[in-house]
């Protein structure tokens, strides 16, 4: 029973190559797109920072700094008025949210909150560096501290803060708090700026490549079809070899060797008997009953010949097919091997040569009744290539009605013959015997 | 007295004590019960008016001077708890020849003095009004 190719069932869509490459592609864009988010996020935190100092220490310079006064260091109430007015006016606004101006001691002694003036909490130490040395820090302002108690309703701010100098020269800690609605705005934008250059190349890379994807697939499914039509016709081919050289055995050896065995069991009974014992007629039957094991012997090693050829190699190839071709001679065709220049050849060339010779040899037995059978391998050309040919003058057959009843092995061999980097070809006609040409690389 | 007169007084009294009741509670929607207002005479013809209202954690003050004479310069001063808040000049202008100053100030802890000075440089008059809030 031949093996069929099974039916090539269409595979789910999450197993196609083309849907995981793109869902792959997705997944890595969107990777991409958070990456670069939160990249962009950390970048525009840190510009957002760098930003808040230069702006803190720019209104500390122009506009804190030539306001402050002596009475304010004294909460004189006026003076607190006029610096409260100069404070709303120029710096509180949209971004920034709190101001307060400490002393040394902790004191605040300014604040747009009232009730934060003249209170006193402890400076931290990043606040006191500044406070010594000046310059200028900036954070992200804990609202659990007490100093900002009364900042609860802020969502997230900025602390920002830089030493300022009162008229008298003493030191001040002039502090922001700014919100970071600026800070995801500044990221929004960075993230604009990222996208394209990474999510949409990724995403236009995809587009690009998808079709190319889809035709390497397309190409590697085709030549997995190939592979496993080759392994269906070696199996169905394999198995019908299995069964005509049962068959053979049966026809042939079986046979012989049972009508053998028969009479040999005659011949022992009459020799036990002893009676009329004719000897000349004895030794020709015995003579006639050796002939007929030497040939089952011959017929036993042409079909191993056949199984498994010996010495399957360039300078064997001579004798493997004389071999072949023994059966034939037996049949009482007229058959004609040539072999030349053959030395140098591969043993894969060696191997399909001899294989296509077999199935040629084979079939013009089967089907041709040849009366003569020619097999002929020639290395030529440059670079070599080794030409087989094997033709008979037999019945011959329509080539164009021949394909469709064509032996698995012969197209077994175009197939190989074709991966070998050969061809192989066929010409026939009714009643005008056939020919078979096989040409593969020799090297 | 007819019964349908005596009805008809009763519902004209009814509708009148409605209305002087609405009248008494929205009264003092109108007008904010935390301004503090004070007014004065200066030392000549004109009035002054000095006002603080809460804003914001903060003190809105209106200085007013009433002269009846356009045209009229005068130089003023806000007090805060006896510092000067603010300071500036001003001329009386409109039908009623006056000038008005707002300011905010900082509303500190405990009572705020509030003091409110002006001045006619030409015929020497000073207004001078204070108030707590």
């Amino acid at each position: 029973m031949g093996i069929t190719p099974h039916n090539r069932t269409a595979r789910p869509v999450w197993q196609q190559p083309v849907v995981q490459f793109v869902v792959a592609g997705l997944a890595v864009a969107v990777f991409l797109a958070w990456v670069t988010g939160v990249l962009g996020e950390r970048l525009a935190q840190e510009q957002a920072i760098e930003d808040a100092r230069a702006t803190t220490e720019l209104l500390a310079e122009t506009v804190v700094e030539p306001a402050l006064s002596t009475g304010l260091l004294d909460t004189e109430a006026g003076d607190l008025d006029r610096f409260d007015r100069l404070v709303r006016s120029r710096v509180l606004g949209d971004e920034v949210v709190r101001v307060k101006v400490w002393d040394a001691d902790g004191r605040i002694v300014y604040s747009d909150e009232p009730r934060l003036i003249d209170r006193v909490f402890e400076l931290g130490d990043d606040q006191q560096v500044v406070l010594d040395n000046g310059g200028s820090d900036a954070e992200v302002s804990d609202l659990s501290k007490s100093e900002n108690s009364l900042d609860q309703g802020l969502e997230r701010v900025l602390e920002v803060y830089t030493r300022v100098e009162a008229p008298g020269g003493e030191p001040l800690l002039f502090e922001l708090y700014l919100t970071d609605d600026n800070l995801e705005a500044r990221a929004d934008e960075l993230f604009r700026l990222f996208r394209p250059l990474t999510v949409g190349g990724l995403l236009l890379f995809l587009l690009l490549t998808t079709p190319l994807v889809w035709i390497l697939s397309r190409r590697a499914d085709a030549a997995a079809a190939d592979r496993e039509r080759l392994l269906v016709m070696a199996a169905d081919a394999s198995d019908a070899e299995r069964r005509r050289v049962a068959r053979d055995l049966h026809d042939g050896v079986v046979q012989d060797l049972a009508g053998t065995s028969f009479a040999l069991s005659g011949i022992a009974r009459d020799v036990e008997a002893g009676s009329a014992l004719d000897r000349p007629r004895l030794n020709a039957d015995l003579e006639r009953l050796a002939a007929a094991v030497r040939r089952s012997l011959l017929a036993l090693r042409s079909l191993l010949v056949e199984i498994y050829p010996p010495q399957l190699q360039a300078a064997g190839l001579g004798a493997a097919l004389q071999d072949l071709v023994a059966q034939a001679e037996q049949a009482g065709v007229d058959v004609h091997v040539s072999v030349e220049d053959a030395d140098g050849l591969s043993d894969n060339a060696t191997a399909l040569i001899w294989r296509t010779a077999q199935e040629c040899v084979r079939n013009a037995l089967r089907h041709a009744a040849p009366g003569r059978l020619d097999v002929t391998v020639v290395s030529e050309g440059m670079p070599a290539v080794a030409r087989l040919v094997v033709a008979d003058d037999g019945r011959g057959f329509d080539p164009g009605a021949a394909v469709a009843a064509e032996s698995f092995g012969l197209r077994g061999l175009r197939d190989l013959a074709a991966e070998a980097g050969g061809t192989l070809t066929v010409e026939s006609g009714v009643g005008q015997g056939t020919r078979v040409t096989l040409g593969v690389p020799a090297r | 007295m007819s019964s349908n007169s005596k009805s008809t007084l009763t519902r004209i009294g009814a509708v009148a004590l409605s209305g002087a009741v609405l009248i008494g509670f929205a009264a003092p929607a109108l007008a904010n019960d935390a301004d503090v207002i004070r007014r004065g005479s200066c030392s000549g013809a004109s009035d002054w008016k000095l006002k603080a209202s809460p804003e914001n954690n903060r003190i809105e003050v209106e200085g007013e001077v009433d002269s009846n004479v356009n045209g009229q310069n005068w130089r003023w001063r806000m007090l805060h708890n006896g510092s000067v808040s603010a300071r500036g000049t001003a001329t009386t202008s409109g039908p009623s020849g006056s000038f008005d100053v707002r300011r905010l100030m900082v509303d500190l802890a405990g009572t705020d003095r509030i003091g409110w000075r002006a001045t006619n440089p030409a015929t020497g008059e000073t207004c001078r009004g204070s108030l707590g809030f």
